[in-house]
């Protein structure tokens, strides 16, 4: 049968029942459109997780000295190689960063804090948030910097400020404390206030010297905006080769949690569009089945004049398929109806949220991802699903036997019981004619 | 045996409908032939067994003894499938309650069936437009059932079951839904298809109009042919 045939069909019924066929557009629309949007929010936050991590001096690919970690400190350094860099594809990454970072004591005049001292060199810090906060006072020129870069609330808490002096109490190479007089050259603001307590920074090479130390603790290796997970793996591969013997972490392992908060956005997806749309196919399939029996006659004659049984299923199916399209694509036009305003970002500081964003590791200003590919998996999803939900109507239609088209939809048991009534009242007074 | 020429050839035709309670024997073992060019009527009381006779004879039901040949086909061994194309490229239906598609106009329900068959686009518009001036509603093509009467929709009906060129037409009380006048008119086109085309033509009907136009009348009883 030509498909022609059956998608006019299917699309002159649908304008049968208006109001009931408009319910379940309507209907379909919205579910399609709450996906989409909740997906939109769902990818949001795990690529917000991710930036901020990827930001948080992690980077996609870590390399460390095993039991840095457990014991950060200049014992756990190791050298840099000179030609660690050759195997790398330079077009794939962002940047890359050496630095030397360990713990230390703050003290101002006032309060004393706990914090890690980070070695850098300002240059190579565009892969980090430090190289894009703003500062109050001046940032470190170099990495022969001698002075001090602080965070505006360890500063807060020190009660100290830009170009006072501060002295730091750090584990030098030969395994003495070291105490050093540090002038504060600038504050920097980040998102995070957690980040501002921790992170002091001042040049690398000056930290190393005053450590006695060529080490570094850590080299950090971002990757671009569009690579992939599989960029990654690559990645990995080859510093591991460069850094024999060290250990060499993707993100995923540095921040589990972090991690975690993201594998759960793909799932939250999946479960929200199973029982979304699980619970429309329902409907659909209620719709569906109505429409067929209430068109049993119809359907019993399209049988009798020759239409194959197959045809009528395809019929059916073409008929739902096409009324879930229409519901997709009416339900993608709402979602980007409503994406749109909110495309550059929701400010959720707004709805005072912004301190639980924080300890979820997110940003007030929340933005919101729509992809071409979540858009049309979910759009091929539902037409999918709504082929799968014709099946019942469909097998319920070609169940018509072409009989319905002469009976006036009376077929099966209790029509041949009817029938049979009938037949047996007038054989008994076969002389009576109706 | 069938006799050439035959379009329809029952034998030892039997339907029994098992119910709850009894066993009720619509057919009780009919022979029957219809010869080609003929306009047989089938006539009786509700429950005789006519109907039962017209559906088996159009492959929409099975027998549940004897055989019917149609065009030399026995039905008997066909599937779904092959009753389904044999009904759709040898048999015209004229329904009581004419049943086309709502959806679609005259036209296009006078295009479908050959649409079914895999007619060129061409073709099927130029023979349905056909189907329709002979039956005296070319200029009612672009109407949907909903803007037609009665017993425009039974012409467009007849148009639809004969466009196809079938061996044989089955008419299912073609008048039942028609006031007098429309009946005559429809009965005055039935007997020139079957004058002018040799149109082989089976009716089931309680209408003594439709009997008087026929060629000949076959008479059921209790299941059974009683005249002729």
């Amino acid at each position: 049968m030509p498909f022609k045939l059956l998608a006019q069909l299917a699309w002159r019924n649908l304008g049968r029942h208006r109001r009931r066929n408009g319910m379940l557009l309507a209907a379909i629309a919205v579910a399609v459109a709450g996906v989409v949007l909740l997906n939109t929010m769902l990818r949001g936050m795990e690529g917000e997780v991710r930036e901020v991590v990827l930001d948080n001096l992690t980077g996609h690919v870590k390399v460390l000295r095993s039991g840095y970690l457990a014991d950060p400190g200049i014992r756990h350094g190791f050298e840099l190689p000179a030609d660690w860099q050759a195997g790398l594809d330079a077009e794939a990454l962002r940047g890359w960063a050496a630095r030397l970072r360990v713990p230390t004591v703050v003290m101002s005049e006032r309060e004393t804090r706990g914090a890690q001292l980070v070695g850098v060199d300002p240059a190579r810090e565009g892969i980090s948030f430090i190289g894009r906060a703003s500062v109050v006072g001046e940032p470190l020129a170099g990495a022969q910097d001698r002075r001090l870069l602080m965070g505006r609330a360890l500063a807060e808490q020190l009660r100290t400020a830009v170009g006072r002096r501060v002295v730091l109490v750090t584990q030098a190479a030969d395994g003495r404390a070291r105490e050093v007089g540090y002038r504060v050259a600038g504050v920097y603001e980040s998102d995070f206030a957690g980040l501002e307590k921790v992170f002091v920074f001042t040049g690398a090479a000056a930290l190393q010297e005053t450590l006695g130390t060529t080490f570094v603790t850590e080299v950090s290796v971002r990757l671009s905006d569009a690579a992939d997970e599989r960029q990654q793996g690559a990645l990995a591969d080859t510093l591991g080769a460069a850094f024999a013997g060290l250990d060499v972490l993707g993100w995923q392992q540095l921040e589990p949690q972090a991690a975690v908060i993201v594998e759960m956005a793909d799932f939250g997806v999946f479960i929200y569009f199973a029982v979304v749309m699980g619970a429309l196919v329902f409907g659909l399939v209620n719709a569906m089945a109505t429409a067929v029996m209430e068109r049993v006659r119809e359907m019993g004659m399209l049988r009798a004049l020759g239409m194959r049984p197959a045809a009528v299923v395809a019929q059916v199916m073409v008929e739902c398929s096409l009324v879930m399209a229409l519901g997709v694509a009416l339900g993608l036009g709402l979602a980007l109806a409503v994406f749109a305003p909110f495309a550059d970002g929701i400010d959720l500081g707004a709805f005072d949220l912004d301190k639980s964003l924080a300890q979820m590791g997110m940003r007030a200003n929340f933005v919101p991802l729509m992809t071409a590919a979540d858009v049309v998996l979910v759009a091929v999803l539902s037409v999918a699903l709504g082929a799968v939900a014709s099946l019942y109507p469909a097998v319920r239609a070609v169940r018509v036997p072409p009989l319905a088209a002469l009976t006036g939809g009376r077929f099966g048991a209790a029509g041949q019981r009817r029938k049979a009534a009938r037949t047996d009242d007038a054989a008994a007074n076969s002389a009576v004619d109706d | 045996m069938t006799e050439v020429g035959d379009v329809v050839a029952c034998r030892a035709l039997r339907r029994t409908f098992e119910t709850d309670a009894v066993p009720v024997h619509a057919l009780r073992g009919v022979d029957f032939d219809l010869a080609a060019g003929e306009w047989v009527s089938l006539a009786g009381p509700s429950g005789s067994g006519k109907s039962t006779l017209l559906h088996l004879v159009g492959g929409l039901d099975r027998p549940t003894g004897g055989d019917v040949a149609v065009d030399g086909v026995s039905l008997a061994a066909l599937s779904n499938a092959a009753l389904s194309d044999l009904r759709l490229r040898k048999i015209g239906f004229v329904f009581q309650a004419y049943n086309l598609v709502p959806v679609l106009s005259a036209l296009e329900n006078v295009e479908f069936i050959l649409q079914l068959q895999g007619v060129a686009a061409a073709e099927r518009r130029r023979r349905a437009k056909d189907a329709l001036d002979a039956l005296g509603l070319g200029d009612m093509a672009g109407r949907r059932p909903g803007e037609l009467s009665g017993g425009q929709q039974q012409r467009v009906a007849i148009a639809r079951a004969i466009v196809t060129e079938p061996v044989l037409l089955l008419a299912d009380e073609p008048t039942a839904n028609l006031d007098t006048g429309t009946t005559v008119e429809l009965l005055d086109v039935l007997r020139d298809l079957n004058r002018s085309r040799g149109v082989t033509i089976l009716t089931a009907t309680h209408d003594p109009a439709v009997m008087s136009y026929t060629t000949r009348r076959v008479n059921l009883r209790d299941g059974g042919i009683a005249t002729e």
